[in-house]
């Protein structure tokens, strides 16, 4: 057991330090400061944070750096997301393409999509959303039915593409599509890149119950993609699906322990003020959700010597996702019992209706659904970890 | 970062197990299990531990043990609990502790501390003598908390009843205190307490462990509706859920014997947090064995019921999961 920092990484993390030290503005700490941004001047403000990070060589921490990365180990980026969260630095806004399409185009791309691709994503020069999610097609995401049709020298692409993050911002879009006529399921798609500027492509917001847009869905209507804009071979869209949603297993979940442990605090110190935190039922329930989140830095440490040691992860990343899913809704659950009645004044700003924690209340409720609901992640769980019969 | 066990405690963890499935399977608990006027620990069981070095692991070297630490103690526990393993392990262990830190290396000390390595003492943990305590009656000593105060009593000073109980994993008694004790520095009892807390954790761990897998097992191999009863997905989710528990509380136990190993800053909270864990990932996962069998598993004739009592006695020893988490409460709700 070790949970010291190597040489190494205590370098990285005291220069990463500094550096947030430097270059974070003071006021971006308040959550205040953020809930009186209109929801387009804080995507402005964060993309420009994270190009200056990539100028400033603190993006791409473990790529390689021949694609533009740091080149840095597994435990740096865990360092490096536990630093942005516990500095509050904004979350970036290529969320997907950093998470997912950068290191698949490494492992796949062509040498043009390559160079492309990732050093305009890591600049946030380009914004790319995912099109996966249809309205027939979401936890069973092989129904898709989005099709695109060979026109000789390109596609013709038809369909609709739903909950799709920064559908309005995004440059770009990974899509899987079906690319043979009539197939069936998981054969016959294809993953297109498609440009969110092209003639037939339109975005509309859809408004969440939280009353913020930052899905959207996507209509897709003759819309033209050249033919070469595919991501692995035409007809292995399945397989490049499944690569690609491969890469969160690697991830740590140290930059989310350290952002809801933060939040944990701010509920603790509302009960505090208001005097609930000397209710015993109260107690028990905020340390049941601070007991879960403390297993969830430990299970962060325990995946991240899993990667060093170059373990296979399996379908651990479904006991990831429903541990901290579940706990982050948890614990706004228990926001609103230690505010109860009194939670409905909310503050109703022109640029915010919700302050922080109430936004937390809402909005774990769609953390339990995207990226494969707790459903189907326990589903996973007992098939692909414990060996349980389809 | 290395957050795992090293080469060094697996084959620990292989040499405990193999010997414990080997040599005493749930056929040879149930022995015990069925002779509840017997000592309930037999005696070639013992011995074993002696030799194999597993009551040495906590006592210095220079009183003939390993000197190695909790988190190695917690990997033998965790052992035990797997195979519901009866015997006075935990407290001569825990009573050792008291000797290493609170017994100032006093030559009286040092002699205990030899005994338990070699497997040549029992020894008797009272942290409360309101209740009754673990194997009090066949113990060679008793090391007890009397009015805030530490020491260690030889059997002429206290007498036992025996008392019937409801895990017969273990043997009770109800303890009286007639003369006088060897005198131990009561202020190191908070450690003693917590190491006895993190191994009573690993030892529920190790119930739900197994209790998991062998449930598991047999909803692949029971067919009902045609079907293994394990592909329906009511099991399948529930199974899901206490696999996610236990593998969080086995994480937990973890961190917490290494944070006491080390004297990390968090190591109250850590202890706090493996034992509310561990506690209702056992109670839940014991539970869903006799569920989960169906009929058969509410027999006396399954093993079931050993791991479901042990889990119950274990949920309560040294805190329960809500004693603890009003510690974890206090901890850090006022910070």
């Amino acid at each position: 057991m070790d949970l010291s920092d190597s040489a190494d990484d205590a370098a990285f993390r005291t220069e990463l330090r500094a550096w947030l030290e430097a270059k974070l503005p003071s006021e971006w700490r308040s959550p205040d400061f953020w809930q009186h941004k209109t929801p387009d001047e804080s995507f402005d403000l964060r993309r420009e944070w994270e190009a200056q990070k990539a100028r400033d060589g603190f993006a791409g921490i473990a790529w390689p750096k021949e694609f533009g990365g740091r080149g840095g180990t597994p435990s740096q980026k865990a360092i490096y997301d536990e630093e942005m969260a516990r500095s509050d630095a904004p979350v970036t806004v290529n969320t997907l393409g950093l998470a997912f399409l950068g290191p698949t185009v490494m492992a796949i791309g062509t040498e043009e999509q390559k160079t492309e691709i990732i050093k305009p994503m890591l600049h946030n020069e380009v914004i790319w959303c995912q099109g996966f999610s249809e309205p027939g097609a979401g936890s069973d995401l092989a129904a898709i039915s989005t099709r695109a049709v060979d026109a000789g020298d390109h596609w013709v692409v038809n369909g609709q593409k739903v909950w799709t993050t920064n559908a309005l911002k995004a440059d770009r879009m990974f899509g899987l599509v079906r690319t043979e006529p009539d197939s069936q399921r998981h054969r016959g798609l294809s993953m297109l890149l498609i440009d969110m500027h092209a003639d037939g492509v339109d975005a509309r917001p859809l408004k969440q119950m939280t009353g913020n847009e930052e899905f959207g869905e996507v209509f897709l209507t003759d819309v033209k993609v050249p033919k070469e804009a595919v991501l692995g071979e035409v007809g292995s869209g399945w397989n490049v699906a499944m690569l690609l949603l491969s890469f969160e297993r690697g991830s740590s979940a140290m930059g989310q322990y350290t952002r809801f442990r933060a939040e944990w605090d701010a509920v603790a110190k509302v009960a505090r003020e208001n005097g609930r935190s000397k209710d015993p039922v109260i107690r028990q329930r905020l340390a049941q959700v601070l007991l879960d989140l403390e297993v969830l830095r430990m299970h962060s440490w325990h995946i991240l010597t899993k990667v060093e040691q170059g373990e296979p992860l399996g379908f651990e990343s479904s006991m990831t996702k429903l541990q901290w899913s579940e706990t982050h809704q948890d614990l706004g659950e228990v926001y609103m019992d230690v505010v109860g009645y009194g939670g409905q004044e909310i503050p109703g700003l022109a640029t915010a209706d919700l302050d922080p924690l109430t936004e937390l209340f809402l909005w774990t409720r769609s953390e339990t659904i995207w990226g494969g609901s707790s459903q189907v992640q326990r589903n996973i769980v007992a098939e692909h970890v414990l060996g349980l019969p389809r | 970062m290395f957050f795992a066990l090293t080469d060094e405690q697996r084959a620990l963890q292989e040499t405990v197990r193999d010997y414990l499935a080997d040599r005493f399977p749930t056929s040879a608990v149930r022995e015990v299990y069925d002779d509840p006027a017997g000592s309930g620990i037999p005696d070639k069981l013992w011995q074993a531990f002696g030799e194999q070095g597993v009551l040495a692991v906590l006592v210095p070297e220079e009183a003939d043990g390993l000197g190695l630490g909790l988190l190695d103690a917690a990997v033998v526990s965790k052992c035990l609990g797997v195979g519901v393993t009866p015997g006075p392990w935990l407290p001569t262990v825990v009573a050792g502790e008291a000797l290493r830190l609170g017994g100032g290396g006093s030559a009286e000390a040092t002699a205990w501390l030899q005994r338990i390595a070699s497997g040549d003492a029992k020894i008797a943990f009272a942290p409360d003598l309101s209740l009754p305590v673990e194997y009090a009656g066949i113990a060679d000593a008793l090391v007890a908390v009397i009015d805030g105060g530490l020491a260690l009593y030889e059997p002429a000073s206290y007498s036992v009843t025996p008392v019937a109980v409801l895990d017969r994993t273990t043997r009770l008694g109800r303890v009286e205190i007639t003369g006088r004790g060897l005198e131990l520095d009561a202020s190191v009892l908070p450690q003693v307490l917590a190491r006895a807390t993190v191994l009573t954790a690993a030892d529920l761990v190790g119930i739900a462990r197994e209790a998991l897998t062998r449930t598991v097992q047999y909803d692949k191999d029971r067919v009902q509706f045609g079907k293994a009863v394990g592909s329906f997905q009511v099991l399948k989710h529930s199974l899901a859920d206490l696999h996610i528990a236990v593998t969080m509380a086995e994480h937990a136990v973890l961190y917490a014997a290494h944070a006491v190993d080390t004297g990390r800053d968090d190591q109250e909270l850590a202890v706090s947090v493996a034992k509310a864990k561990a506690s209702d990932a056992a109670r839940d996962v014991t539970a869903a064995m006799i569920q989960f069998h169906g009929g058969i598993g509410y027999t006396w004739e399954h093993d079931a019921h050993f791991f479901f009592k042990r889990a119950k006695r274990q949920e309560y020893a040294y805190g329960s999961a809500a004693e603890h988490r009003e510690r974890i409460a206090t901890l850090t709700i006022a910070a």
